[in-house]
Parts: C-alpha cells; sequence; structure tokens
C-alpha cells in the first residue's frame, strides 16, 4: 500500500481524570492536502493539536509522522521531525521583538529552518511594520499573525493552525484565505481548526468532524454540511 | 585593523585599572572591600541569569556554596592543595547540581523553589553530623579549617575573585548573545511556546542551572581562601542567598547591568551594618521588602524606564563615529 | 539495634500524636496558598516567631505559654492582617514573584529580628510540664506530643468550623475555590485575603507555642518548618483538610519512626521528612488525595 499520508493520527484516546476527552480517534492526513477539522465547542480540537503536537501524550493509540511513530514524543523533539503549530490564544514571548519571536523557531526548529527566509514571512503574515516591536506591545490581532510567522519559521512539513481566523473582520478573510493558499504552495500540509465558517468551507480540501471527542462525520465540506449528525451536534 | 567597540574597550580599561591595584599600593581596606564585591556580584550574575533571564527562582544559592566550600576544605586535609580545591569544589558543586536536576526540573514554579530550597537544608544536616576526617566533633562547632593557605595574601584573594567576578560578566555576555540566551529567555516568557518552537527545556535549564552552580561554587570556594575556616552554619547560611537575590532585585533583574549595580549597593550595605550583628540582617530584609515593593524594575529597571541611557548611549555613539572617521 | 514489633508501637504512637503539631503548622500555609495561591517563604519564621513571643512571655511576664496566646493571637492575627493589607496585596499587583519575594523578605526579618533579640543558641520553652510523660502500657509518651496532638485535632476542628460556618469562613472558602465568581457575589478579594494571612498568622502563633514545648528553636529554624508543611499539604493534597491530616501524621511518623530504624540516628531524623518532602515534589506533587 502507497504510504502517502504525512500524518495518521490511529485509535487515539486522551484521559484527563474521570473525562475522556478523545474517544477512539483515527484519521490521515494526506501530503500537501488542507485538512479542516471541525466541532463544537469541548468537542476536544486543542487537545487532538496538542497530542499531535506533542503537549501531551494519548493514553493509547498510535500518532504517526511520515512514517514515523511519534507517540509520546516531546514537543521540541515532534518541531525537529517537521511539525508546527499555533495556539488558539497567542502565546508569545512578551519580552522579545517579533523578530526575535520567530528566531527562536528558526534556531531551535531544527536544520530545516534554515530554509525560510524571515522577511519573506513576515510578508506573507502581513507584520513587515512591526518586526522590530516588543510582542508585549503589539495588538491581538498582531499577535495571531505573529503566531503563524512562529510556525513557518522552523520550516515545518506539517502545520496545525488552531483558530487563526477568530475575532477577524469579513475583511480580512480573504486575506487570511490568501495566507493559507500560500502556505499550501510551499508544498506543506495544513491541519486547520476553524469556527469561521467562510474560511473553513474555502480553504480546505477535507473536513474531519468530531464532538465530544470522537470523530462522527468525514468527507469534503459539501458532504459534511449536509450530514445529519453534524447538524444534530451544532444544533441539538 | 577592526576598531573594538568603546564599551569594549572602557570595560577592559576598568579591568585593568582594578588588577593593578594590589601592586600600585591601594589601601588594604579597598581591597578587602572590593574582594566582597567581586564574590557578591559573581553570585549575583549567577542567580540573575537562572532567575532574571531563564525565569528559574532558584533558592540553593547556599548550597552551591557550602558544598564547593566544604570540598575545599576537606580537600586540603587530605592532600589536595588548595587551588586544586577550588577548581574541584566548583566541579562538585556542579555535579550536585546534575544528579539533582532530573528530579529538580519535574518541578515547576513554587515547587521547584522549595524543591530548592530543600537543598541547603540537607546538607547543612548533612554536614552537621558527617565528618571524614579530623577530630570528632558536634553540632555547631563540627567545622573545618582550611589548611595550607597561610602564604596567601589579601592581594591574591583579590585577584582570584576579580577573575571570577570577570569571567562571571562576561560568561551572562556572550551567553545572551549566542543562541543559549535567546532559548533561556523563550523558556521564561513562554516555556510551552518555547518547546513547541523546538526548545529542548530540560537540556537548557540544565546548562543554565549548571554554569551557575559552577561559578558560584568558585565564588564560594575562593572565599572561603579567604576566610579559611567552614562550619555547617556558615557554609550553608541563607546568606548566600539573600545577597544575590538583593543584588539581583535591587539593581534590576533580567538585565546585565543590574547585578553589578545592585552586588555594588549590598557590599556598601553589608559593609555599613557590620557592627550591628543580627540587626543587620533585619535591616537587609526590610530593605528587600521595600525595594520589591516600591521599585521591583530595580535601579536598572527605573533607569531605562526614565531613559536615562539614552543620552550616554549617544555621546558613545557619537564618540565612536568619531573615532571611526580619525 | 533490634527492630520488634512491639518496639515499633512506641514510635508509631508517638508519630502520630507529633503529627498534630506538623498539621498545625501546615494549616496556617495551607490556608494562604488555597485562597492566594501564595506559599509564604515566611511562614516558618513565623511560627518560630511565635515560640520566641511565648518565649518572652515566659521570661518577662512569667506566663505560661498556652496563657500568652492571650496576647499572642491577637496579636499575631493583627500583625498578619496588617502585613498582607499594606504589603503582600501591593506587591500581587506587581507579579507573583515579586510577592514570593516579599515573602522571602519578611522570612529575613524575622530571623534577623529574633537573633538580634535573642541571639543565636537554641531555646525552648522550659516549663514545669514540658518533660513530663506518661505511659500507656510498654510504651513512654510526652506530655508534650499529647499536647501537640490535641492542638493539631483542635486547630483543625476550629478553622473548618470557621469556615464553614461563618461568613467571613464562607467567603474565604469560596474565594479559594473560585475568585472571580466569588467576587462578582460582592466579596472583595483583597479583604478577604487580609484575613486569610491574619488567621494563618493566628495559627502560627499557636504552631509557635506547641513547637516550643516539642523542640528547640534557633533563628535558623523556620526553613526546615516551611519545608515539612509544605511537604505535609503537597502530601496530603491541596485543599483537603484530611488530607493535611494525614500529611500531618506521616511526617511525624516519619521523624521517629526514622529515629527508631536507624537507632537513634539524628542525621536520619534530620534528613528524612527532607527526603520525603524532595521526593513528593519530584514524583507526586498532586499529593495523595489530589488527582
Amino acid at each position: 500500500m502507497l504510504e502517502t499520508a504525512v500524518l495518521s493520527v490511529d485509535r487515539v484516546n486522551k484521559r484527563f481524570g474521570g473525562i475522556l476527552a478523545l474517544q477512539d480517534l483515527s484519521f490521515e492526513v494526506q501530503a500537501g492536502e488542507v485538512l479542516g477539522l471541525m466541532g463544537p465547542n469541548g468537542a476536544g480540537k486543542t487537545t487532538l493539536l496538542n497530542v499531535i503536537a506533542g503537549t501531551y501524550s494519548p493514553s493509547s493509540g498510535r500518532v504517526n509522522f511520515r512514517g514515523r511513530n511519534i507517540t509520546g514524543f516531546p514537543a521540541h523533539k515532534v518541531c525537529h521531525l517537521g511539525i508546527a503549530r499555533t495556539y488558539q490564544i497567542p502565546q508569545p514571548f512578551t519580552s522579545l521583538s517579533a523578530r526575535q519571536n520567530i528566531l527562536v523557531a528558526a534556531k531551535y526548529g531544527g536544520k530545516k529552518a534554515a530554509g525560510m527566509e524571515h522577511d519573506k514571512i513576515f510578508d506573507l503574515v502581513n507584520l513587515s511594520e512591526q518586526k522590530d516591536m516588543l510582542a508585549r506591545d503589539l495588538a491581538t490581532v498582531s499577535l495571531k499573525r505573529l503566531e503563524l510567522a512562529r510556525a513557518l519559521a522552523s520550516n515545518p512539513t506539517l502545520i496545525l493552525l488552531d483558530e487563526i481566523a477568530a475575532g477577524s473582520t469579513d475583511a480580512e478573510l480573504p486575506r487570511i484565505l490568501g495566507m493559507i493558499e500560500e502556505i499550501r504552495k510551499m508544498g506543506k500540509t495544513v491541519v486547520l481548526v476553524e469556527h469561521v465558517m467562510k474560511v473553513m468551507v474555502e480553504a480546505v480540501d477535507r473536513i474531519i468532524v468530531i464532538d465530544k471527542g470522537a470523530k462522527i462525520a468525514e468527507g469534503t465540506p459539501g458532504e459534511v454540511m449536509k450530514d445529519e449528525k453534524v447538524m444534530a451536534a451544532y444544533f441539538g | 585593523m577592526k576598531i573594538p567597540r568603546l564599551t569594549t574597550l572602557a570595560s577592559v580599561a576598568v579591568l585593568v585599572v582594578l588588577a593593578l591595584f594590589p601592586v600600585i599600593g591601594v589601601p588594604l581596606s579597598w581591597l578587602n572591600y572590593l574582594f566582597t564585591f567581586f564574590i557578591y556580584l559573581a553570585l549575583a550574575n549567577m542567580w540573575n541569569l537562572l532567575a532574571g533571564y531563564t525565569g528559574l527562582i532558584c533558592l540553593c544559592p547556599h548550597a552551591f556554596v557550602g558544598l564547593a566550600g566544604y570540598t575545599l576544605a576537606i580537600g586540603t586535609w587530605v592532600g589536595v592543595p588548595f587551588q586544586a580545591g577550588l577548581i574541584a569544589g566548583a566541579a562538585v558543586a556542579a555535579l550536585f547540581a546534575l544528579i539533582i536536576s532530573y528530579p529538580v526540573f519535574r518541578m515547576k514554579g513554587i515547587y521547584f523553589a522549595i524543591g530548592t530550597l530543600i537543598l541547603p537544608e540537607v546538607l547543612k544536616a548533612w554536614f552537621n553530623f558527617w565528618r571524614p576526617v579530623g577530630n570528632a566533633y558536634q553540632g555547631m562547632g563540627a567545622g573545618y579549617s582550611v589548611k595550607g593557605v597561610a602564604g596567601v595574601t589579601l592581594g591574591d584573594t583579590y585577584w582570584l575573585a576579580l577573575a571570577i567576578a570577570a569571567a562571571s560578566i562576561f560568561l551572562v555576555h556572550i551567553i545572551l548573545r549566542a543562541r543559549l540566551g535567546l532559548g533561556l529567555k523563550a523558556i521564561r516568557d513562554n516555556e510551552n511556546t518555547a518547546a513547541s518552537s523546538g526548545v529542548n527545556i530540560f537540556r537548557l535549564k540544565l546548562s543554565s542551572f549548571l554554569i551557575a552552580a559552577f561559578i558560584m561554587g568558585l565564588a564560594g570556594a575562593a572565599y572561603f581562601i579567604f576566610s579559611p575556616r567552614i562550619q555547617p552554619t556558615g557554609g550553608f547560611t541563607i546568606s548566600w542567598l539573600l545577597l544575590p537575590l538583593m543584588a539581583t532585585v535591587i539593581g534590576g533583574e533580567g538585565s546585565e547591568e543590574g547585578p553589578i549595580i545592585g552586588a555594588a549597593i549590598v557590599t556598601f550595605l553589608r559593609f555599613l551594618l557590620a557592627d550591628y550583628g543580627a540587626w543587620s540582617l533585619l535591616i537587609q530584609g526590610i530593605i528587600l521588602l521595600v525595594v520589591v515593593v516600591v521599585m521591583p524594575q530595580g535601579i536598572a529597571g527605573l533607569l531605562r524606564q526614565v531613559g536615562a541611557y539614552r543620552f550616554p548611549q549617544k555621546l558613545f555613539q557619537a564618540a565612536e563615529g568619531k573615532i571611526r572617521k580619525a | 539495634m533490634e527492630v520488634t514489633l512491639v518496639g515499633l508501637a512506641g514510635p508509631l504512637i508517638k508519630g502520630i500524636l507529633l503529627g498534630g503539631l506538623y498539621v498545625v503548622i501546615a494549616l496556617g500555609l495551607s490556608l494562604v496558598f488555597g485562597v492566594m495561591k501564595l506559599i509564604n517563604v515566611g511562614h516558618g519564621d513565623l511560627v518560630i516567631l511565635g515560640s520566641y513571643f511565648a518565649l518572652a512571655a515566659m521570661t518577662w511576664l512569667g506566663m505560661d505559654p498556652f496563657l500568652s496566646l492571650v496576647i499572642g493571637l491577637p496579636l499575631f492575627f493583627g500583625l498578619g492582617f496588617l502585613v498582607q493589607k499594606f504589603i503582600i496585596n501591593r506587591t500581587f499587583r506587581i507579579s507573583l514573584d515579586a510577592a514570593l519575594i516579599a515573602t522571602f523578605g519578611i522570612s529575613i526579618i524575622v530571623q534577623g529580628l529574633v537573633q538580634a533579640r535573642f541571639t543565636a543558641f537554641g531555646m525552648s520553652l522550659a516549663t514545669d510540664y514540658r518533660l513530663l510523660t506518661f505511659d500507656v502500657g510498654a510504651v513512654t509518651i510526652p506530655l508534650r506530643y499529647l499536647l501537640d496532638f490535641i492542638g493539631g485535632l483542635a486547630v483543625m476542628i476550629a478553622l473548618r468550623e470557621f469556615l464553614r460556618r461563618t461568613y467571613l469562613g464562607r467567603a474565604i472558602s469560596a474565594a479559594s475555590q473560585n475568585e472571580p465568581v466569588a467576587e462578582r457575589m460582592g466579596i472583595n478579594p483583597n479583604r478577604v485575603y487580609s484575613f486569610a494571612f491574619a488567621i494563618a498568622m493566628a495559627c502560627a502563633a499557636v504552631a509557635g507555642v506547641l513547637q516550643g514545648l516539642t523542640f528547640s528553636f534557633q533563628p535558623t529554624s523556620g526553613p526546615p518548618f516551611l519545608i515539612i508543611s509544605f511537604g505535609v499539604i503537597i502530601l496530603g493534597g491541596l485543599g483537603s483538610m484530611a488530607g493535611t491530616f494525614i500529611g500531618g501524621m506521616i511526617f511525624g511518623l516519619t521523624q521517629t519512626l526514622g529515629a527508631y530504624l536507624s537507632g537513634g540516628s539524628m542525621l536520619v531524623q534530620a534528613i528524612a521528612p527532607y527526603l520525603l518532602v524532595f521526593v513528593v515534589l519530584s514524583i507526586r506533587p498532586q499529593g495523595i488525595f489530589g488527582r
């Protein structure tokens, strides 16, 4: 069987005390695709990203990246192997400038990180004017873009984006769609968690819907939107 | 020929002048004063490296100081000359830090702070009872003299301390400009983000910890060459924690010049209050309390806020410009 | 030295009784930690301050230490209230690290104060009844250990009832469980903090009396008690009073059993509690009762 899946999540469970946050979750992400991850609040989307990125270890199950079992690998090792992620609420290095923020990822993100030009990254995320400003002085909307810049700086193969469109105005959405398209053109694979429907529907190739930690639907945006189970999960 | 920066030249000039002090016949009290300043400076720089740059509030400097001191002292009883004992002491302190790092770095925040506080208490108790050489002794008198230092002059120890202090400044300086410095600041600001950006948190914290332990050990051993008697209470006194902590808080955490300013003030205070015995401890505590409430950013932070650096900076830049043209 | 089952009875009983002392010491620390998420680095020193206060009352006023609490309790309560209100509350506005450093400052101040006033030599509260013992079967029990246990029980019950039944107590409980909600219900967090710290200091006064009767003390005896009481609350699980009680017992037992099993080694007695705290911190910081 031809192994084209960049990431495969295999029957992953994650338990926190008495709560089962992820239930027997399995799916694959193909190289070069943009995969959307949807689900009502508390469904476990961020937990799933945390498990993939190595912040948490799964209670059971496997995570494979480019054919390699990375289950339980620590976050920094996962980054070196080529997975980067953004945080839903921006988590910058507050005392450092925007440039230094991405420099951390560039210098520590592994040998491949040398391939990214920082000025180009700042252009892509539209932060060129604020390059030398301290992170603590940046507005939240700029910080969100800084998250993306930092994720790109380690030159990852797979990027996990956690709600980068949240809080954006309608006018800003085309810009965001453009950024995702640029990333795709670089040959990177993207997993996108998003609540903003327009972004979800137009940017992604496929969507996976999870609710209460379990996968309830998978398919193209068109298919998923018509799925009864998805309706039920969101609208009760 | 590349003209070195003016600040570097100025620093080297100061260093040379200080090094010449014992030779040009400066009063011995000055040497005494500066010796103390250099030791406190080395300790403060290391505490600042841990707390100000790595975000590790470590309450165990007195463990490193005492351990190095005891290694030195006991070494001189078994035939290890104090020169080697100095290095051995620092090495033992670093080794101790290495061993302890595995459990200790599993602890976060306040747990880490209290966890590190346990170390000097354990060592103090240990050395109350452990006497591998020499006559039997009990309790608070269980100390050792440092042998073989009779020929060491104040000038010698002065140079030793100057070297250690200079090394501490130099180390912090190059760390901050290297990749390690960036990683440490990242850890200080946001550990999770640092990890997901590829920073090996444990390894970097360990590097910081080992460097600090080694230099603090050096400073401690140097002190016990100067004052060649060690006991559990003196070797592991909380003063070895208070002094660098105070220096860093007063001078300003997370800046290079902060510890220098702070150490100068703390040394001054020490000598000022020297005749007051335990009251000096009380007064130092009050000063620490007042500073942390009223001026938590320290003097360096205050200067920065007031823009006091801009004028000297412009002056330096203008001077450099003129020199380059000449 | 022979370890017998009968011989174990003594250390077991003594350890449990001694645990009461550690419970009293830990309760103050636990209250402050629960409400403000702050570990008072000077907590052990404040307990020792309580011991020295009782000593002063004994030496200059001829008062029995327990009787001196009539003055000591309100004094410590008031002092704690003022310290929290004017110092620690201010540091919270700066950062949690600043608050920690402030408590370290308090620790140093207390150590300097008692050393200046009472010298660095070891002291104890030498009352007439201090060295009394009584026999339970084959076991000889020092009276002061029994007093520790009674004290531990009494303070724990008093505190529990206070937290449950009085308005202030319930406000403190609410603030320690969910501060934003408590605040929206009209509870002023700064006020709650001040009272919590005041109560913690009152506990320290009681602990100081008990401690001074049980062990000898010096100006540097504070940090060991801080470490042990921290260990007690971590081991027992944060926020659980029953856990704190059991944690106290465990530490008492660590000392007495450690002494017994090592043939009376003072080194083991001194170090065993520290090692226990260290191990708990590195392996299971959520404690026995925590999740």
